[in-house]
């Protein structure tokens, strides 16, 4: 009998598991599975079962939970397959099995050290990687009696002996420090006291200071001290004073933070030594590694836990204050010089249709209607490029180090030559591209001068707290286009070559939106039914919908709340999981007395609105918030937060909204829920005001002229 | 390089003898086994002897398999020297690993091909190219050959028959099929002109005496990057084998159920073979007259350590409820008579109107009807067009080739002895025997120019 050991550290494929199972006992081979995936997960007994290994299948420990917290943390650091075997090696089911396998069998990318390593043991057995040749080997054993005949040793090879004394000796330094920086010592107060001071301590060596900060810190971070791990790298660096080390430490620090959702105490020291360190290597004329630095110090200034994921951002505050360190850096100076391009954009022909080209990646959310208008205009012969949908488009796309490098070595770059290649037939064809979104394509197109082409651009709002603005050359763009005055103040008070003499138009034009299908009758009931269109991110801020919900009820409990839309993917980042996790607390209530009733997404958001008496905007910032706007046009009375990251700025929710819809705080919010619900007529008149309006101004028959103009006036 | 002018056309008398880089001839189970096979079998055809330079039969099982019945078709008079290499990156025996290896898989793979382009910029073959070099040399200094010829995939086959110009003058011609400086799949330029590859390609296209490609747009390519070379771009469509096709008249039985067909390896994507599994899926619970109905895949599925257990498979196996079976590969023997056993056809294509593919010849020679799941723009659409039995192309759309697959049905049962006959004559056409006789005697033609 052969004996086949199959190991797995992830699900098998289970059909192709089944058919290979049984070609093995065909051949006259037993087969066991060892794996460290959960056995006991739902279905997995189940198809065990199905493929004839529930009695042949054995659970190897899931994880180190019971082992020591220095192994734990070595394994923290180590690659995937390490940590299988250090789960796996001293299980005894699987020693002994594999001590007497005649083919040892790797299923997965996880488990081939595993079995390299135990096919030191059993010198005899074949040791394969995959089904197929897992098969072909016991086809060749069957042709040689089946079975290797001899057995594997207890005791490992010599070379294998002294390979793991000699690893043993060279991860002291590491065990040390693990050993001396465990879980209680770290926890208390005095023990990270004393290694922050010991860390601080004057002579230590550059190497060895940054070495132990980074143990200390590994273990602040394990007993539970995100913060007391920053503090350690932070420590650290202000005493290095290699440019590239420092930096490194403060990244580090800086990430301890953000990986946990928290907005970091020292971004700007991490920032600004990542810039030193940028401009250190600009200066050497070492373009790459300086377009290294920049890119990291973009990462960071614009990291998503700082601008996205919170109810604030520090551009809400003080924009200009908050670029201004960008500015200072010479490498970001000679990222943000306009380079223009050599001859205007020729005006949109007379003699024949416009060639419009429309491009974007993948995210077509807004562009349906001004495709649809375009593709059937007379004077318009358009294409349409998903840059995402060709795996060369969407490698140049969002390609930033290359980008950068690109912009400071002056343009000499392979880059520069890829997007030529791969763009110029697209220019050479157009007389007008309109891009979609001023994000990482924006910034790879005008990487090239476009010659004679027009470029439009159209910015919606997120991009604004992204790297991608600070990286496009907008002297190579003709227009830029918002979709809302307030938008376009942010991002002119962030990119000075917007407010410079090479800057493209700026018209805003309202998204592109078909309200005709909103108008619909309101039942009665929808009176007392405040409706929130979409939550699916943490700006949108629903616990503000719950407030003011809770103040109406104060009132009359006949108010309830209507959530459409996806729920927020807790996966996004662990600031989005926390108020996720906060929101669904204070939900759960609500929802199971019926005052709040979750609807989940929807494509029909028309006939949802038929129920929704109020809609409310309750997001810390917005663009245009097209949920409003498509309440507004169904008849539901709008009440809208105003806008904290744009409140009290000369363009804001105030400005973009009729005035009355907005407010400033849920109280006031509730006072106009209460008012204009008051009694019926007066909810329908308000209604059919915000209806009237809506139409009047948003409605695409409106909206579709400004984009005529736009491309065929040449704005 | 030598200043000493090129070998020429042999002289009188003498059989000229072509050095062939063919890796992927026969036993290895590629798709472009069967153009290889062809072209040297018509080479000895014309008068030439032939020596093909494969790689060894082993190191075919690790990658697409190996078919000994391909050998059966090769003429007896051509050589075959197979080279002891082996792609390195698709070892499955983990023995052989390093512990680098086996600690991370994927990226000491990686590092692999980042390797191998240091010597040729070819990932997974670069490393071929001193050993190609070498077996050239010593072939033309044992049997001195007149003219070489190199099929690529691999490109690194290139760097050896210039080596061969270059120290002996043999000329040499280039049978690229998809080519190199356009990708086929996105239709956009695969390398710059002077890049490693650019700079590569342009220097042996300079000097080769023809270059052959499968289909028009390539050679539009290829003649608009090099137009001092346009003349000597020739299109060498694939064709089919006649020994392929099942050269019957279909008889279908609708009452043990309709068998539709794919035949091929299996490299499309995973939303790819869903939205066509889908579809088949949507077609059975709409029409009646495919309830009892089965799909059949046959070929290959995947490589390496994933050979018949990567994703695909495990798609396949779970569609099993629908009536999808997955065969594995087939014998090139087997061919016809599952063909024969087969009522419809599902053309699953990747790519756009850069490719062609050889399937698409050897369905149109079954004389079934042929369900397109492929793109609109297809250069398998140009072949097609025309065809009596064709659904038309739909895209890549579940609604649109839930009707495909409806509308093939009823073609499968509707259609008379004498339409059948007329869609396999549709492929007369493209026989691989006449379309490569017409390639490898111009060729010679142009040797002797």
């Amino acid at each position: 009998m052969t004996e086949v050991l199959l190991v797995a550290s992830t699900w098998p494929q289970f059909g192709v598991l089944t058919t290979s199972v049984r070609k093995f006992n065909e051949l006259g081979a037993r087969v066991r599975l060892a794996g460290t995936f959960p056995m006991d997960a739902e279905g997995i007994p189940e198809q065990l079962a199905e493929v004839a290994l529930a009695e042949a299948a054995h659970q190897l420990p899931r994880n180190l939970k019971h082992r020591s917290q220095a192994l734990r943390r070595r394994a923290s650091k180590s690659p995937a397959g390490l940590r299988v075997w250090m789960q796996s090696h001293r299980d005894s089911w699987l020693r002994s099995h594999a001590r007497n396998a005649d083919v040892l069998v790797a299923l997965d990318q996880g488990a081939v050290y595993t079995v390299w390593r135990l096919a030191e043991y059993n010198r005899a057995a074949a040791a394969q990687f995959g089904l197929a040749p897992a098969l072909r080997a016991v086809e060749a054993l069957k042709e040689q009696g089946g079975s290797t005949g001899g057995r594997g040793s207890v005791l490992p090879p010599l070379h294998a002996v002294t390979r793991d004394v000699k690893r043993s000796v060279d991860n002291l330094p590491a065990q040390i420090i693990r050993a001396a920086t465990p879980r209680p010592v770290m926890r208390s107060g005095v023990g990270a006291k004393l290694w922050r001071t010991a860390l601080a301590a004057p002579g230590v060596p550059i190497r060895v200071r940054a070495a132990t900060s980074r143990y200390v810190a590994e273990g602040m971070r394990w007993a539970g001290r995100s913060s007391g791990a920053a503090l350690a790298l932070t420590d650290a660096a202000a005493k290095i004073p290699d440019p590239k080390l420092k930096a490194d430490l403060y990244d580090e620090a800086m990430m301890q933070e953000v990986g946990k959702g928290i907005s970091p105490r020292n971004m700007a020291k991490a920032v600004a030594a990542r810039l030193a360190h940028a401009d250190a290597e600009f200066a050497k004329g070492r373009t790459k590694e300086a377009a290294e630095a920049l890119n990291r110090a973009l990462f960071l200034d614009f990291h998503r836990v700082l601008h996205i994921d919170q109810l604030s951002s520090p551009l809400a505050k003080d924009a200009e204050g908050f670029v201004a360190p960008l500015h200072r850096s010479k490498a970001f100076q000679a990222l943000s010089r306009p380079r223009g391009r050599k001859v205007p954009a020729a005006p949109a022909p007379t003699d024949r249709p416009l060639r419009l080209l429309i491009t974007t990646s993948a995210n077509d959310n807004f562009l349906h209607l001004v495709k649809e208008h375009f593709g059937d205009h007379p004077g318009v012969e358009l294409r349409y490029l998903d840059l995402a949908a060709n795996k060369h488009l969407k490698r140049i796309s969002w390609a930033a180090p290359r980008m950068l490098q690109d912009r400071l070595a002056d343009g000499q770059s392979d880059y520069q030559e890829e997007v030529e290649r791969l763009m110029r037939p697209h220019l050479d064809w157009a007389d007008t591209v309109f891009l979609e979104w001023a994000a990482g394509p924006a910034s790879m197109l005008t990487t090239i001068d476009p010659g004679d082409t027009r470029i439009v651009v159209r910015l919606h709002s997120y991009e604004a707290f992204t790297r991608w603005p600070h990286m496009t050359d907008f002297s190579r763009v003709d227009d830029l286009v918002f979709i809302a005055p307030h938008v376009r103040d942010l991002t002119t008070s962030l990119v000075p070559m917007l407010r410079g003499e090479q800057a493209p138009r700026m018209p805003v034009i309202d998204n592109a939106m078909d309200l005709s299908g909103f108008d619909r009758p309101k039942l009665a009931e929808a009176r007392y039914n405040l409706g929130l269109i979409g939550i699916s991110q943490v700006a949108k801020d629903p616990k503000w919908a719950l407030d003011v919900l809770e103040r109406v009820r104060k009132h009359d409990d006949r108010y309830r709340l209507i959530l459409v839309g996806d729920d927020m993917n807790p996966k996004t980042s662990r600031a989005t999981r926390e108020y996720l996790a906060e929101f669904e607390e204070l939900l759960a209530p609500l929802e199971e007395s019926g005052a709040v009733v979750r609807l989940g997404p929807t494509d029909d958001v028309p006939s949802k609105l038929v129920e929704i008496g109020t809609i409310l905007s309750s997001s810390v910032r917005e663009g245009c918030h097209v949920g409003v706007m498509e309440g507004a046009a169904s008849g539901a009375v709008p009440v809208v937060r105003d806008w904290p990251f744009y409140a009290g700025k000369p363009n804001s929710a105030r400005t973009l909204y009729p005035e009355g819809w907005v407010v400033g705080s849920p109280q006031e919010a509730a006072e106009r829920i209460l008012k204009v619900t008051a009694t019926e007529e007066s909810w329908r008149a308000a209604g059919d005001l915000a209806k009237e309006h809506a139409l009047t101004v948003w409605d695409w028959p409106v909206v579709q002229k400004h984009f005529e103009k736009l491309f065929l006036q040449n704005g | 390089m030598s200043s000493s002018p090129p070998s020429g056309p042999p002289a009188e008398g003498k059989r000229p003898h072509v050095i062939y880089l063919a890796i992927g001839f026969p036993p290895a189970a590629k798709s472009s086994t069967y153009r290889m096979r062809e072209t040297a079998n018509q080479f000895v055809k014309v008068g030439w002897d032939v020596t093909v330079v494969n790689i060894a039969r082993e190191s075919w099982e690790l990658d697409s398999g190996i078919d000994l019945s391909l050998l059966e078709q090769v003429d007896p008079r051509v050589d075959i020297v197979e080279l002891p290499l082996t792609r390195e990156d698709l070892e499955t025996d983990i023995r052989l690993y390093s512990e680098d290896r086996a600690l991370n898989p994927n990226g000491w793979v990686a590092k692999l091909r980042r390797r191998q382009t240091k010597t040729f910029p070819e990932p997974n073959f670069g490393e071929w190219r001193s050993d190609l070099e070498q077996a050239v040399l010593k072939i033309h200094r044992e049997k001195p050959a007149d003219l070489l010829l190199a099929s690529c995939v691999p490109y690194v086959n290139l760097a050896a028959a210039w080596k061969l110009w270059e120290e002996e003058q043999v000329p040499y011609a280039v049978d690229f099929r998809d080519g190199w400086s356009i990708d086929v799949i996105d239709g956009v330029e695969a390398f710059a002109r002077d890049s490693e590859e650019g700079r590569w390609e342009k220097k042996v296209l300079d000097q080769a005496v023809s270059l052959w490609v499968v289909n028009d747009p390539i050679a539009e390519h290829y003649r608009a990057r090099y137009p001092e070379f346009a003349d000597r771009v020739h299109v060498v469509r694939n064709g089919y084998d006649a020994d392929s096709s099942p050269g019957r008249v279909h008889k279908p039985d609708r009452e043990s159920g309709l068998v539709f067909g794919y035949l091929g390896t299996v490299n499309f994507s995973i939303p790819h073979l869903e939205t066509v599994l889908n579809a088949w899926r949507a077609a059975r619970e709409k029409e009646p007259l495919l309830a009892n109905a089965r799909f059949e895949l046959r070929g290959h599925i995947g490589n390496g350590a994933h050979r018949g257990a990567n994703r695909h498979a495990e798609v396949l196996k779970e569609a099993e409820a629908d009536g999808v079976f997955f065969g594995g590969p087939a014998a090139k023997a087997e061919v016809a008579s599952i063909y024969a056993s087969w009522d419809a056809m599902v053309l699953i294509l990747i790519g756009g109107r850069y490719v062609t593919s050889g399937k698409v010849y050897e369905y149109m020679a079954t004389g079934l009807p042929i369900v397109s799941a492929h793109a609109v723009e297809h250069d398998a659409s140009n072949v097609l067009r025309g065809h009596p039995l064709w659904t038309g192309a739909v895209g890549i759309d579940e609604e649109g080739l839930t009707e495909s697959f409806i509308k093939a049905a009823y073609m499968a049962v509707e259609t008379t002895d004498e339409e059948h006959a007329e869609a396999m004559a549709h492929a007369d056409q493209f026989t691989r025997e006449a379309l490569m006789s017409v390639a490898v005697k111009n060729l010679v033609e142009e040797l002797a120019k």
